[in-house]
């Protein structure tokens, strides 16, 4: 019990199929922790219930210390956990920039007559917002998309703008599915880089579901490994490299 | 890292200021306005707030909430009464207006908050509408009936308003507040959260966001708007009756925010100009007014569905929506 996150003993069982069985593992504060496994090795639903989506039908998930089962995804969300998922919730109408800055809406400190009559310190703590969310971007070389309609980007571009946008709410812990799929190797990379970054000098923890195992190699701190809903595996990516198990069950070797 | 971009000046063809120029312009109608045209200015302001107020929550919120209509009787009658009955000034009725409007706006809200949306909402908002109409005809005591209240001599710190000219200055001023003031709201953090609930309410709320804060802050200003707009409409007509605040109205309303364009605060006021001018422009052919009027309505949704501002945001893009300041 001494990650950031911790699981102990999580289950979760559809009617029968039994989609995670007695999951344990913690992620620790400031480092990137990778979940891998073949389809349907019950990532996904991992994620889920830790965000709330799925409630498990046992085993408890503790966040800082609080258990958090049982909560909805908007109170896990209140409480630190974010998430990003598979086929975005960009808002479409608006500009990246404007995305960016929906993101940064609860750090905007002004109340609604400040806002109204337009007073300085109102209109200052827009225009601050309206530079940070710039830096956040120019941090995935988005900054050159900043004034362009979401609807205009690329599937790739537009879920660097949604991590963008979970990273604008200053989350202690995101979770992320997938961020990579879909993207060109260089930007692949580049995802990979800033993700590891974050976690590094911004201090932001993740948890990490990634299909690719070379990104999921050199940018994660710890790697867990589950197949059939069940952990197979725990340990850094020397490890997981040699583990036989891992070996046989995900990358399909004999 | 830290290369803040510097603020650059733009030329005014570019800057947002430029719209300054509007009510400069205006200020000038009353040197070569007579009475008649004064009016019908008069009546375009009202309108330009009734459709600015509107389209916060067909557009902006993305709502189907039709208590408009509700909301500016509400404000016309509340006017009337509070100057009649209570011996309110008109500045102080204005802003009772604008409070009464804002509190049926409230309870407007309870209805979309309760998960009541779509077209539930679009005959529960216009019931309410009907409801309020039968209040104006019945509370006979209060309101006079299909008589109509009369309104007593309107003053606006202590000079007379009865001229078209004095009403005009006077409305041109709360024109222009109102409408600053909505803007200032939607290219802030208020107007984004606001459209992003359009787009996706769970996704905002994933951000942090309360969605019940906003969706009630947008019904409680959309409805002091319309209830100012109502406040102006009662000083323009000096007596309130119950038929102005019918379903014909609504379509009225509604049209407006149509044709300027939906979600854009520049379509309101466009919205509102053109749809209050145009049919004036058309009595002179009677009998043909209300074709003219359903032809222009369709006309333009079929070949611009996102407004008369649509077009112009082709020409510049000062007439595209911004949510931010930079």
């Amino acid at each position: 019990m001494s990650g950031l996150l911790n699981l102990s003993g999580v289950s979760v069982h559809f009617s029968g199929l039994k989609a995670l069985t007695d999951v344990s593992f913690s992620a620790n504060a400031g480092e990137v922790t990778a979940l891998i496994g073949p389809n349907g090795a019950g990532k996904t639903t991992l994620f889920n219930v830790v965000s709330g989506y799925v409630q498990p039908t046992a085993g408890e998930i503790h966040f800082k210390g609080e258990a958090i089962q049982g909560l909805t995804p908007h109170e896990v969300s209140e409480k630190g956990v974010r998430r990003t998922f598979q086929n975005g919730g960009l808002f479409g109408d608006m500009t990246v920039l404007e995305n960016i800055l929906t993101g940064l809406h609860v750090q905007i400190n002004s109340n609604f007559w400040g806002l109204l009559f337009g007073t300085r310190k109102a209109d200052e703590a827009e225009r601050a917002a309206a530079a940070r969310a710039r830096r956040l971007l120019a941090l995935m070389d988005m900054d050159g998309f900043a004034d362009q309609q979401v609807k205009s980007l690329s599937g790739g571009q537009q879920r660097m703008v949604e991590i963008v946008r979970t990273i604008a709410t200053e989350p202690p812990l995101l979770l992320l599915d997938e961020p990579a799929v879909g993207l060109s190797p260089p930007m692949r990379a580049r995802m990979m880089e800033v993700i590891k970054r974050l976690a590094g000098e911004e201090g932001i923890s993740i948890l990490l579901i990634e299909h690719a195992i070379d990104l999921v190699m050199a940018g994660s701190d710890r790697i867990i490994v589950l197949n059939s809903g069940q952990k197979i595996a725990e340990g850094k990516p020397a490890e997981i490299r040699e583990n036989r198990e891992v070996l046989e069950a995900y990358l399909g070797y004999a | 890292m830290n290369q803040e971009t510097p603020q650059k000046k733009r030329p005014l063809s570019q800057n947002g200021r430029i719209f300054y120029l509007v009510p400069l312009a205006a200020a000038l109608i009353p040197f070569f306005a007579n009475d008649y045209l004064q009016f019908i200015v008069n009546m375009i302001m009202v309108y330009v707030l009734v459709t600015v107020g509107f389209n916060l929550v067909i557009g902006n919120l993305g709502q189907l909430a039709f208590a408009n209509t509700a909301f500016f009787g509400i404000g016309a009658y509340m006017t009337a009464i509070l100057m009649t009955y209570a011996g309110f000034t008109y500045e102080l009725a204005l802003v009772g207006a604008a409070i009464s409007g804002g509190l049926a706006g409230l309870l407007a809200s309870v209805t979309a908050l309760r998960g009541i949306r779509l077209y539930y909402l679009a005959i529960i908002t216009l019931a309410f509408g009907e409801l309020m109409r039968w209040v104006y005809i019945h509370a006979e005591p209060v309101t006079m009936g299909t008589d109509g209240l009369p309104l007593p001599d309107v003053t606006v710190f202590g000079m007379s308003m009865h001229s078209e000219t004095a009403k005009f200055y006077v409305f041109l001023l709360i024109t222009v507040l109102v409408v600053k003031g909505t803007s200032n709201l939607l290219k802030s953090r208020v107007g984004r959260a606001i459209l992003a609930i359009r787009d996706n309410e769970l996704t905002t709320a994933s951000l942090g966001i309360s969605t019940a804060n906003y969706i009630i802050l947008t019904f409680v200003w959309s409805g002091s708007v319309v209830g100012i707009a109502g406040a102006m409409f009662a000083a323009s007509t000096e007596r309130v009756f119950p038929e102005s605040f019918g379903l014909t109205e609504v379509i009225v309303h509604f049209a407006m925010v149509m044709v300027g364009g939906a979600g854009s605060l520049i379509g309101s006021v466009i919205g509102g100009v053109v749809l209050t001018a145009l049919p004036e422009y058309f009595r002179q052919f009677p009998g043909m007014e209300e074709l003219f009027f359903g032809a222009i309505i369709i006309a333009v949704l079929l070949f611009l569905p996102k407004g008369l501002v649509s077009l112009l945001a082709k020409v510049s893009p000062l007439f595209r929506e911004r949510y931010f300041r930079e």
